[in-house]
């Protein structure tokens, strides 16, 4: 009895702090309330189970996150033939070859789409539909959650310059969609604004321990 | 000096120029060491290129960020999770408490504010079980309503808006049971006796029975309309325990005449009356005295 509610205890005051900032992850990943409440919920009774399993000197954030991030992929992957979303695999082949484009986003952008988009809350969660997996889940990780490359990509189990590609292109992927909401919403300017940015710049590598290499053999010649 | 100075100089510009994409990421995520992003901050200073760049980056960053603040946990969802945590909390010390717990008793919650509450209906319960009697015409209803599986009108995390918007300032009941898991499904509105009415369908599942509980909210019902039943006080407050053609059903009228009808074919009479009072329908009265 008296384990029980001290593993109660703790969880309540180190995990379930973080709820908020769970239930922000699997809305922007889910997309919806609904699955959104449904993963929080699978995701922070998994982790209650698995209490004993942190380690209590790590980031507890970090860790609810990979759980969340892993319960809605593989809950996703069983669902995916029912969903028409882009594989991400194609994607990324295609931004690195320069082309970064998804059927849905010429679509979108079109002023007929513009008008029929009702708010901003619709506007955000139809983009992010546009986003891979992958992508999205990097972006919300960084740009929901704030974490660090070396954090989302142990969550991911990627390497570091994977989660930068992944970042970059979903936020571009992501930022092209959002604009014309932000103009009407007044978040950017049209005088003199960021003009949509297309694949030209993904021919370059994303990577910063790339860069870091270089810069080394340049440094020792 | 100056002269091998120069072509490195050179070189360094143009590899920052080059990477000023990876830069300008890691730079605005702060993922830079503190060398390389002095150095970024140098060259922007004399390279109109990169930096234009840079602010491109951050007005696209600003744009997503600004654009996916995401809203808190709905209060409902941490209420949920609460529940589920005793019951996982509960199936822990399940093996130990079965020998000593009666079979009334292996509900009710260990700690939380119900317990109290809980305790005293099992103590009364358990020296006088309900006997459910002939129902009137409410509670008979209700168990027509729960034997037939209308479509819903409205599902999930909307549920409690959507009464509020289109029946009453309620909230739905929740459930407090360990051992149960009781979701509510949804809702569609409904009239019973003539009166405005919403039914609520929850989902119970023990173990790996899944069925479901179906609770009729009844809109400006004096207690004189629940006629048959068992009485049970509980407190200052009455339920009355009916038998509805071999099915149960618990009636209870709050303080502002709304009543509410609770039935499920797979619950005893003695179950059910467990589950309503350990709902937070009951709690709420209780701690309103």
């Amino acid at each position: 009895m008296q384990a029980v509610r001290e593993k109660r205890s703790e969880f309540e005051r180190q995990a379930m702090v973080h709820m908020d900032a769970l239930y922000g992850a699997a809305y922007r990943l889910t997309r919806n309330a609904r699955d959104a409440e449904d993963l929080v919920q699978d995701a922070l009774l998994r982790a209650y189970r698995f209490w004993d399993s942190f380690e209590q000197d790590s980031n507890c954030k970090a860790w609810l996150l990979r759980i969340v991030t892993n319960t809605f992929i593989n809950e996703y992957q069983r669902k995916k033939r029912s969903r028409e979303v882009l594989d991400a695999a194609t994607a990324e082949q295609g931004a690195t070859d320069g082309v970064l484009v998804h059927a849905d986003a010429t679509v979108r952008q079109s002023p007929e789409r513009a008008l029929l988009e009702r708010s901003v809350s619709d506007d955000v969660q139809r983009a992010l539909e546009a986003l891979p997996d992958d992508f999205r889940t990097a972006v919300v990780l960084c740009d929901v959650q704030g974490l660090s490359y070396k954090e989302i990509a142990d969550i991911m189990q990627t390497p570091v310059g994977t989660v930068m590609s992944r970042l970059f292109r979903g936020r571009k992927l992501l930022a092209a969609e959002l604009r014309d909401f932000a103009l009407a919403e007044g978040y950017v300017r049209s005088d003199g604004a960021a003009p949509p940015e297309t694949g030209q710049e993904s021919k370059k590598p994303i990577d910063l321990e790339k860069y870091r290499a270089s810069k080394a053999r340049e440094g020792s010649r | 000096m100056s002269h091998r100075n120069e072509p490195i100089f050179r070189d360094s510009r143009q590899n920052l120029c080059q990477s000023i994409d990876t830069l300008a990421m890691a730079f605005l995520d702060d993922e830079l060491v503190a060398e390389e992003r002095r150095e970024l901050e140098l060259h922007l200073l004399g390279c109109a290129s990169c930096c234009a760049h840079v602010d491109r980056e951050r007005a696209d960053l600003e744009l997503v960020r600004k654009a996916l603040v995401a809203p808190p946990a709905p209060d409902f969802v941490k209420a949920r999770l609460a529940l589920a945590l005793d019951a996982e909390d509960h199936a822990s010390l399940k093996a130990d408490r079965q020998r000593s717990l009666s079979s009334v008793g292996r509900w009710i919650l260990p700690g939380a504010a119900m317990a109290a509450a809980a305790a005293a209906i099992v103590a009364f319960v358990a020296v006088r079980p309900p006997v459910p009697t002939e129902s009137g015409a409410v509670a008979k209803e209700v168990v027509r309503q729960q034997t037939r599986s209308l479509p819903l009108e409205v599902q999930g995390a909307g549920t409690g808006p959507w009464l509020r918007e289109n029946f009453a300032p309620i909230e739905p009941p929740q459930f407090r049971t360990p051992s149960l898991d009781i979701q509510l499904l949804g809702a569609r509105l409904t009239a019973v006796s003539g009166h405005n009415a919403a039914q609520l369908r929850y989902v119970v599942t023990s173990g790996a029975n899944r069925f479901t509980l179906t609770a009729v909210v009844i809109d400006d019902l004096h207690n004189d309309e629940l006629t048959g039943g068992t009485a049970i006080k509980f407190g200052d407050r009455v339920l009355h325990v009916h038998d509805a053609n071999g099915i149960p059903a618990v009636t209870y009228v709050d303080e502002h005449f709304m009543g509410y009808a609770f039935a499920s074919e797979r619950l005893t009479a003695q179950e059910l009356l467990e589950l309503v009072v350990s709902s937070d329908l009951i709690g709420r009265a209780q701690q309103g005295r």
